[in-house]
Parts: structure tokens; C-alpha cells; sequence
């Protein structure tokens, strides 16, 4: 019978279609961060409360982030020629950081595909494209998805051919979760927002 | 073990936390069917399945049922990140409207706390296609979009400044599906609102849906009498989430 619930509740964490918010008392993480829920600015990204799945199967909120610098952007795997140039460009962003920024910066992909983008995918993409453990890669339901996209101000038009028209836009979170900045489109330098990572560590 | 289980019951009873004790809202079906969005020059048909509409857009008395439940989403407990500083600009405090316009749709509501709203009742904001399809009905037929009477009622009003007091829901027709107030009274948000993209943000600019807008353009997509609906388009293209305005409020599907 425990092994019943416990297969069951592995089986709710598994699927990249879970539509839970949490529950107060079902999250073990956020115990060794309790800190971190101490004072959440209305802006922050931290008060969204659904639930994503990373590349290794772990479930995640966006509050877990806090502390940290957060490079970001909606991706999904399947994606043959922008996604591919944003991660690119966020990898350039990672070569230009200094040992001491390093620490305090995370690199995240946000999933804009929750049909086919599965946890397994995710770490194929990982993978792929030789991404360190730096880098969290998320997916999650078609109603947390596109509320993401919503506060992030990403369109996302879905095509026939199961692939999607997007927004190309790199975001960058301060530590609280707020969003400092935001590029529009691709550009090989990032000065900005290697600017923006410098005064947020100093 | 029956505590176990008891637990785990309540932890997934709980998963999508949320009060709800609103009144009930009168809904009716909509028959699927097919919707040829106006700017599709190629043939992109969608293919709408029947869904049921609230017959109403959401008031005020309802909106205040949600908040006195969800305080969260009160004008001083909503959180920035969901809703411009206009949210509720028309209540005169958390709990309180003018007595007059309980019956008059809610506005000043951003994309989040429409969808949350829904949500709480068990339902859902419609797909655009599917809001579309609804309000293509006229009083007599289940598309009248090629009706230049109709048309032209809907553009009447387009073009008309709103009211300062907003009428009651169900003041102006109900529609071949039962649906009232689809035109004529306020804008209504939908799911997928921001899903036409028109600037360069594509992959290409070959798939950017310019031809939504008036203009030049305009005149390659498939529908060019139909102005009040290019108008709907562009007030959804322009708009964000977060976004709370005066003459936009929302009705919820299932």
C-alpha cells in the first residue's frame, strides 16, 4: 500500500502536464529555504506558485531561485534555428563571467512546448548542447506555461507543423526575482546585460 | 495508514488552492465549428469543438464574491507582477463599488486575475477562435459574419465612446446561442490574447500576421468587411497581461 502512494506520488512529480499549485505542507524543499520567503517583492517572479519539472525530474518553483542571478529565456527543443542562437548567446554570456559572478549566476530555459518537451527531452537538449549544471532547464502545464510567457511578455503563436512563432528575448533576473533587464533579439556582444550582472555583484 | 491516504487526499484536494462560493452562473453550449481567423490569406482553418459560455460577462457583485474568497486578488492584496496599478480602478476600496453597478460587468481586470477567476469556478477564459465563433452570432443566425447589418451594428458601437456608468449585463441582444452582451457592451479578454504575433519577434517575417492590421495590409487577408473584428485583434495585439483597462472585462467557458 505505501509503495502504492509512493508510486503514485512519483507519478504526479513525473508528468510535465501537472496543473497543481502547492500546498503548503507538500513542498520539502523550501524547509532547508525558509529564508528565502521572507519578504517577496509584488513584482517578482517568485510569486509565481506553479510547479515545473527539470531536466532531472526534480519539481521546482520559481522562488527557488532567489539568491541568485538568473539568466533566462522561453525555449523549446524541437526549435531548429532561434532557440539554438539564444542558448548560444546565453553561453557567451556564461564564457564572459568573471570566477566571483559565476557563483552567483543560474541559467535558466524555460520550455514553451509542454506537449512534447518531456524531462528526458530536456536532458537530451542538455545535453546536446553541452550545458553545465549551472543551467536548469523547466517544463510545465499549457496553463503555466503561458502564464509565464505572460509575465515575461513573450508571444507565442503555435504553428501547424507543432512548432511555435516566438518572442526571442533574454531576460535577466536580479536576486529577489525581478527583472532588470530584458533583450529583444540577438545580439553577439551583451554588453548590457553583462553590464547589468556586473553591478548586481558588486 | 488510512491517515496515509487521508493526507495524500487532502494534499491533492488542495493541489489547485483555490475558494470558491460564488453564485452560479447561467451557461449555454456552443456548437464547435469551423473559424477562418480574418487574418489568414491561406487557408488556416481552426477547428473549434462545442464548448459551453457563460450567457453573462462576470459583474461586480460576482468579482466581489471571488475577492471576499481570495483576498489575494483585492486591489491592495493583488501582486504587481499580476496586475497593472489600474486593477479595480472603479471600486472605491477592496470591498466596495458603487451599489449601482453591481450588475454591470467588471473591468479593469488584467489577463491573470480573469484566468484566475475562471479557474475558481471550475472554468476556463476562452481560446480566441472560441470567443470569435460565439460572437459571429447574430440574434437569428449562428453566423452572421457575412450579415452586413449585423456588421454594421457591431462596428456601430465599436466606434461609440463608452458610457460612464456601464450598463447591467444582458442589456443589449442575446445572441442565436443564448449568449448575451458578446458586442455592445465591453471588450473581452481571451486565453490566447497576445497569440498573433506582428512584429519582428517571428523566426521570419514571413509568418508575421500583418494582414490583422487596417492599412495597406489589410486587404490580403480574408475577411476585409468584417472592421470590427480587425479592431479586436489589434486592442488584443497591443495589450499585456498585466494590463487593467477601462472598457475590458471577461466571461468564463468550460
Amino acid at each position: 500500500m505505501k509503495t502504492t502512494i509512493l508510486l503514485l506520488l512519483c507519478f504526479l512529480m513525473l508528468s510535465c502536464n501537472n496543473n497543481q499549485e502547492p500546498s503548503e505542507k507538500s513542498c520539502c524543499k523550501s524547509k532547508t529555504k525558509e529564508d528565502l520567503h521572507k519578504k517577496i517583492s509584488g513584482e517578482s517572479i517568485y510569486n509565481l506558485a506553479t510547479i515545473w519539472t527539470t531536466q532531472d525530474n526534480d519539481s521546482l518553483q520559481m522562488k527557488e531561485f532567489s539568491g541568485y542571478i538568473v539568466i533566462s529565456a522561453m525555449v523549446f527543443t524541437h526549435c531548429e534555428s532561434a532557440c539554438p542562437r539564444i542558448v548560444a548567446d546565453m553561453q557567451r554570456i556564461e564564457s564572459k563571467l568573471t570566477d566571483k559572478e559565476m557563483e552567483s549566476v543560474k541559467f535558466l530555459l524555460v520550455s514553451m512546448d509542454p506537449e512534447r518537451d518531456t524531462p528526458a527531452r530536456l536532458r537530451e537538449f542538455a545535453t546536446e548542447h553541452k550545458l553545465n549544471d549551472r543551467w536548469t532547464l523547466i517544463c510545465s502545464s499549457q496553463d503555466a506555461t503561458q502564464e509565464i510567457a505572460n509575465v515575461l511578455g513573450v508571444r507565442i503563436k503555435k504553428l501547424e507543423d507543432g512548432g511555435f512563432d516566438h518572442s526571442n528575448i533574454i531576460h535577466v533576473f536580479d536576486q529577489g526575482g525581478i527583472i532588470i533587464r530584458q533583450q529583444n533579439g540577438f545580439d553577439a556582444e551583451q554588453i548590457e546585460i553583462l553590464q547589468a550582472i556586473k553591478s548586481l555583484t558588486h | 495508514m488510512k491517515v496515509l491516504l487521508f493526507i495524500l487526499a487532502w494534499f491533492i484536494g488542495t493541489a489547485g488552492v483555490c475558494q470558491n462560493k460564488s453564485r452560479l452562473v447561467p451557461m449555454v453550449l456552443i456548437q464547435g465549428g469551423i473559424y477562418l481567423p480574418l487574418y489568414s490569406k491561406n487557408v488556416q482553418e481552426i477547428k473549434v469543438n462545442s464548448f459551453f459560455m457563460d450567457v453573462y460577462p462576470v459583474t461586480n457583485a460576482d468579482y466581489l464574491a471571488f475577492i471576499t474568497d481570495n483576498p489575494d486578488w483585492s486591489k491592495t492584496g493583488v501582486k504587481s507582477l499580476f496586475a497593472d496599478s489600474n486593477y479595480l480602478n472603479q471600486w472605491r476600496s477592496d470591498f466596495i463599488f458603487d451599489p449601482e453597478t453591481a450588475n454591470s460587468p467588471v473591468v479593469n481586470i488584467s489577463w491573470f486575475a480573469a484566468k484566475k477567476f475562471c479557474e475558481c469556478q471550475g472554468k476556463r477564459l476562452p481560446e480566441t477562435a472560441e470567443w470569435e465563433l460565439a460572437a459571429r452570432a447574430s440574434e437569428t443566425k449562428g453566423d452572421a459574419g457575412k450579415d452586413p447589418a449585423f456588421n454594421q451594428w457591431v462596428l456601430n458601437w465599436v466606434t461609440k465612446p463608452n458610457p460612464v456608468t456601464l450598463p447591467s449585463v444582458g442589456s443589449t441582444f442575446k445572441n442565436f446561442f443564448g449568449v448575451y452582451d458578446l458586442h455592445g457592451l465591453v471588450w473581452e479578454w481571451t486565453y490566447d490574447f497576445n497569440s498573433a504575433l506582428t512584429t519582428g519577434e517571428s523566426r521570419g517575417n514571413s509568418s508575421l500576421d500583418n494582414n490583422l492590421f487596417c492599412g495597406g495590409g489589410s486587404f490580403a487577408s480574408k475577411d476585409i468587411t468584417n472592421y470590427a473584428s480587425f479592431m479586436r485583434y489589434a486592442l488584443r495585439s497591443s495589450i499585456k497581461a498585466k494590463y487593467c483597462i477601462a472598457n475590458v472585462g471577461f466571461r468564463c467557458v468550460k
